[in-house]
């Protein structure tokens, strides 16, 4: 099977004065279809970065990378956008709601976005919230939920448009464990379903639910390892 | 559609969050708007619509003027009149109308109406028809058989009852009878102010004249022919006729232009068009000034645009919800400035006296029609974009990935958003400055012409207008009679001073000024082109004391000059000064006419200082005085001097004139300085309108400021925070955020003044007063404008003056 993202000879950085800074160098990487894999590293190895290359935020950088074999590094920015918008969900540490629509809204903004039928959103919508058991909260506002239930809706809204892969920046830093835990347990039912993710995190208990490890330090991958090698002491996914 | 309804909503809860920025949108909006959409009511009523009339498109004025002389329409002599009906091929049929102040008689006291002499194709060359009866025919214009009468509707309403059976009632004018033989739909005065139309009847004699022109030409273009194909055709006619009647026509030129035009006149469309702009401005300083509380609130939200994007919004969808709210503000700005637009049209028509405005084209037609309210919503669109297309550019091109970060300050779009808002605070206090300068200088030329006059002490001057109808008064004894009588029965009225006669009194004709051409005896007019005109008075001698009119050299007239004495006249300075230089004038001859007219050679006995005659000219204008007693007029002005209130001596006047002759009719009697204000009045308006938008200009330019400098302010509060850790003081704190106000200030200053000089430059050789470089415009004003934007500085300063370092430093 075709790996779903490929990354070859991936490099970004940054002008520094008179200097160039790297914040990634020579990033090679395959990520197969339903994987989960996590990216770890120490702060500024560049871990973030990669991930916003990844999700198509970030445009500027140089080398190649394949996203189900489309070469997005051809892609002109109309194009990766579109690439983004139909196979790419973003979850964030700070949930990243929008402080100004309720729950239902939220969850609707990213279907709008697609163009899809006022009927078919409301519809899309309803299934999620029941799915994510959080119908009751609909019609709140972000503020008026605790930080777990606000990135509940976070990842309601990264998976309400299917998406091929979800990409989860700390994803549970700002929660307590337990929160913690739902919420990972949550990502791996995804993943079970065949949802590719990838999330940075520096987290070894977060980490063991995925597959495989990847290690950033100062911009290079200077490791990889299964996560049956990582904390055996790693709680297992319910 | 759905999604431009979500948009719709999710606006305006953005905007019901933030409740003191949306109502300053709101208002900056509302009076930009309001304003605009108020001028356009007025444009639209002066310039669009004057002329109401089926064919006015089609319809061509054709008009002599006299450029170096400020006079851009006049009437055309008959012969030169009778000469084109023969000649033009670019018009279907030449009709003309004559101006013709009558007297109804006859049925109760003499009632003066303001009656035009028309040709009998006139109003079918309009596309008119009188509601009541039929028009005028061709053979009505014969003379003789010119005794029939079309009244307007007014007339008819108000001094016939609305009588259903007039038509064929015999009617006294001027002591003649007249058939009535139509009333005139509702609304209908054309030309401008018509009570009554009678038809135009020329002699031969008359018919042939070329020195003097009192008729006013339409002509309607033939299918197919254009406006400027025959107006070419028109100034090729002009120039033939120039060249064979090189006396009569030197120095006039003929104009063409669309019935509307010539309705406007240039003086309305300019300052009209002044006004436009000054809107205009308003709207962009309001613009300018809504795009930076948006910069201000998109800012705060830059989180919100990067989350948008990555979950699939597009660049182009952002931009839209975004300018959906600028659209949503302009939309709810629009809804109040409406409100705004219809009360200060209100205000404008309810101070314009009647008297002045049945002489304005579209007067009555000013109002929020259809066509406003499309205006108002062009501009709204406009609105938006032009406050909410730069905010949303930068909003929607924020760095995604350093606004995901948990303190990403995305510095470099922040800076250029700084300076983007900088700019747009430089732009305000430039437009303001222009806005300013502009109102003050028409304000300045406001007070000028109010003051020039203030040497005759007008508050105290009662006038009143007699008509001596040639039918009752056809000899010269008879009108000096008259005059003799009035004079001695007025001086003696208790309450009055003196008591004068003047044809004229100045700024009586609204802006303009009736002059004649007269001849200097032993000068004939040289080179072609050599203008003799001057404003002929007939005055009773103590006019010159009664107005208070400084002799220079000579003597004043005396009751000595009579009839039977030799012919003298009084020159002003002007006169003296233009056609005598270095020479004295005193004994010289000159006479009204050419050089062949039969009026009698007159000499100058006196020079007198000059009396500011209309606002349109800004220099004197050479005027003669000659005694009434040597050429008893038709046609007068009087004068009463009373200790105090004029007013009160109507009635005794008119009860004395009346035991001379009971059926003149006395009208236009007001105290000069009435007559001073309404000639004024569209100045007035226009430096009051000027004014007010130069105050709104400041205001929203304040604003602006005030808006910069405070999110500057709460932007900088961590920076304010580490500089008071490091020790700085209060007063350092305060003077930074100054500097950078002041900064702007003098910026937007040093680009707006040479602006401003410009716009003064040009406005200076028209207004009256006014220096190009006027001190209080040119030092006064800005500094006025650095005034308020320094307290809009200093208020966002003392704020951050008090921030506490500690806490500043706790929230990074």
């Amino acid at each position: 099977m075709e790996p779903i993202i490929q990354l070859r000879n991936l490099e970004k950085s940054v002008e520094a004065g008179p200097n160039r800074f790297f914040l990634l160098r020579r990033v090679n990487l395959d990520i197969q279809p339903a994987e989960f894999v996590t990216i770890m590293g120490p702060s500024g190895a560049g871990k973030s970065t990669l991930l916003s290359i990844i999700g198509m935020l970030d445009g500027a950088w140089t080398g190649e990378y394949y996203f189900n074999t489309e070469p997005v590094h051809r892609l002109n920015v109309k194009k990766r956008n579109e690439l983004h918008k139909a196979n790419i969900g973003f979850v964030f540490q700070s949930y990243h709601l929008i402080d100004n629509l309720t729950v239902f809204e939220n969850l609707e903004v990213p279907l709008s976005y697609k163009n899809v039928p006022h009927k078919e959103r409301v519809s899309r919508v309803c299934d999620a919230l029941d799915r994510f058991n959080i119908v009751g909260k609909k019609d709140l506002f972000p503020n008026q939920l605790s930080g777990g239930q606000q990135q509940l809706v976070g990842v309601a809204r990264a998976v309400i448009m299917n998406p091929k892969l979800i990409l989860a920046d700390e994803p549970t830093g700002n929660l307590h464990s337990a929160q913690g835990d739902e919420i990972m347990q949550l990502f791996k039912r995804l993943n079970d379903a065949g949802t590719t993710i990838i999330q940075v995190t520096h987290s070894e208990r977060n980490a063991s639910y995925g597959h495989r490890i990847i290690q950033l330090k100062d911009g290079w991958v200077v490791g990889e390892t299964a996560t049956a090698d990582v904390g055996a002491n790693a709680a297992q996914p319910g | 559609m759905g999604s431009i309804w979500q948009d719709i909503r999710y606006s305006g809860r953005m905007l019901w969050k933030q409740r003191l920025a949306t109502l300053v949108s709101i208002l900056a909006f509302a009076v930009g708007i309001g304003v605009n959409t108020a001028m356009f009511s007025l444009a639209e009523a002066f310039l669009l619509h004057p002329a109401p009339f089926e064919n006015a498109n089609r319809v061509v004025a054709l008009v002599d003027s006299r450029p170096h002389q400020n006079i851009d329409m006049n009437a055309i002599a008959p012969a030169t009149y009778f000469d084109w009906r023969k000649e033009v091929r670019s018009f279907d049929r030449l009709g003309a109308y004559a101006w013709d102040e009558t007297s109804l008689t006859g049925n109760g006291p003499p009632q003066r109406i303001q009656a035009f002499r028309i040709s009998a194709n006139l109003f079918e060359m309009l596309g008119v028809q009188p509601q009541l009866g039929r028009g005028f025919l061709s053979e009505e214009e014969q003379p003789g058989k010119d005794q029939e009468i079309i009244l307007g509707h007014a007339l008819w309403e108000q001094h016939y009852a609305s009588d259903e059976h007039i038509l064929g009632k015999n009617i006294k004018v001027d002591g003649k009878s007249f058939t009535v033989v139509g009333v005139m739909a509702k609304g209908f005065d054309f030309p401008l102010p018509a009570e009554a139309w009678i038809p135009l009847a020329i002699d031969t004699k008359e018919r042939e004249r070329r020195d003097s022109r009192w008729l006013w030409v339409l002509g309607r273009l033939k299918p197919r022919v254009s406006f400027s194909e025959a107006s070419a055709e028109m100034q090729a006619i002009a120039q033939r006729e120039a060249q064979a009647y090189p006396e009569n026509n030197k120095g006039w030129e003929l104009r063409s232009m669309t019935l509307a035009q010539s309705m406007t006149g240039d003086i309305t469309r300019e300052y009209t068009l002044l006004l436009m702009g000054a809107v205009a401005f308003v709207l962009l300083i309001a613009c300018a000034d809504v795009a930076n509380v948006q910069f201000a609130r998109m800012a705060g939200r830059t989180n919100e645009f990067a989350v948008r994007t990555a979950i699939g919004g597009s660049r182009s969808r952002i931009m839209r919800q975004l300018l959906m709210e600028s659209l949503l503000l302009a939309g709810c700005g629009a809804a109040v400035g409406l409100l705004m637009a219809q009360w200060e049209i209100q205000m404008i028509l309810s101070h314009m006296p009647p008297d002045v405005a049945k002489f304005i084209a579209g007067w009555k037609t000013i109002g929020l029609d259809p066509n406003a309210f499309l205006f108002t919503l062009a501009i709204v669109v406009l609105c938006a974009i032009l406050s909410g297309m730069a905010p949303s550019l930068f909003a929607s091109r924020a760095n995604l990935a350093d606004s995901l970060k948990e303190s990403g300050r995305g510095s470099t779009s922040s800076r250029a958003r700084g300076r983007l808002r900088g700019a747009l605070v430089v732009a305000e206090i430039s437009l303001a400055l222009v806005l300013l300068v502009g109102a003050g200088l028409l304000v300045k030329n406001f007070q000028g012409l109010l003051n020039v006059n203030e040497s005759y002490s007008p508050r105290t001057l009662l006038t009143m207008n007699v008509g001596l109808s040639d039918t009752r008064y056809p000899k010269d004894s008879t009108r000096l009679a008259f005059h003799e009588q009035v004079l001695e029965r007025l001086s003696r009225l208790p309450g009055v001073e003196s008591a004068a006669f003047v044809t004229h009194v100045p700024y009586s004709e609204g802006g303009g000024v009736g002059t004649y051409v007269f001849s200097i005896e032993g000068r004939p007019p040289a080179e072609r082109g050599e203008l003799r005109n001057a404003i002929i008075e007939t005055v009773s001698p103590n006019y010159f004391g009664l107005m208070k009119i400084a002799l220079l050299g000579g003597r004043l007239l005396t009751d000595a000059d009579g009839a039977n004495a030799p012919p003298v006249a009084v020159i002003s300075e002007s006169l003296a000064r233009r056609y005598f230089p270095g020479e004295n004038p005193l004994g010289a001859h000159i006479k009204v006419g050419g050089m062949d007219s039969p009026r009698p050679w007159m000499t100058i006995v006196g020079v007198v200082k000059d009396v500011h005659y209309s606002w349109i000219n800004k220099e004197n204008i050479p005027t003669i005085y000659g005694p009434f007693r040597q050429a008893p007029p038709y046609y007068t002005t009087i004068l009463l001097r009373a200790a105090d209130d004029p007013s009160q001596l109507i009635s005794a006047a008119r009860a004395q004139i009346a035991a001379v002759d009971p059926e003149l009719p006395l009208y236009n009697i007001k105290p000069m300085n009435r007559i001073i204000t309404e000639s004024i009045i569209g100045i007035a308006y226009v430096a009051a309108m000027m004014a007010v938008l130069g105050g709104i200009a400041l205001v929203l330019a304040s604003v602006g400021v005030f808006g910069v400098m405070s999110y500057s302010v709460s932007e900088r509060v961590h920076e304010i925070g580490v500089r008071m850790s490091l020790g700085a003081q209060t007063s350092d704190i305060v003077r930074m955020v100054l500097r950078r106000g002041m900064l702007l200030t003098i910026i937007g200053l040093a680009i707006g003044l040479p602006i401003a000089f410009a716009l003064a430059r040009a406005l200076s050789s028209v207004l009256f007063g006014v220096a190009p470089a006027d001190p209080f415009s040119f030092i006064g004003l800005p500094l006025l404008l650095a005034g308020v934007a320094a307290l809009a500085s200093y208020l966002p300063a003392r704020r951050a003056a008090r921030v506490d370092p500690l806490a500043a430093l706790r929230c990074e």
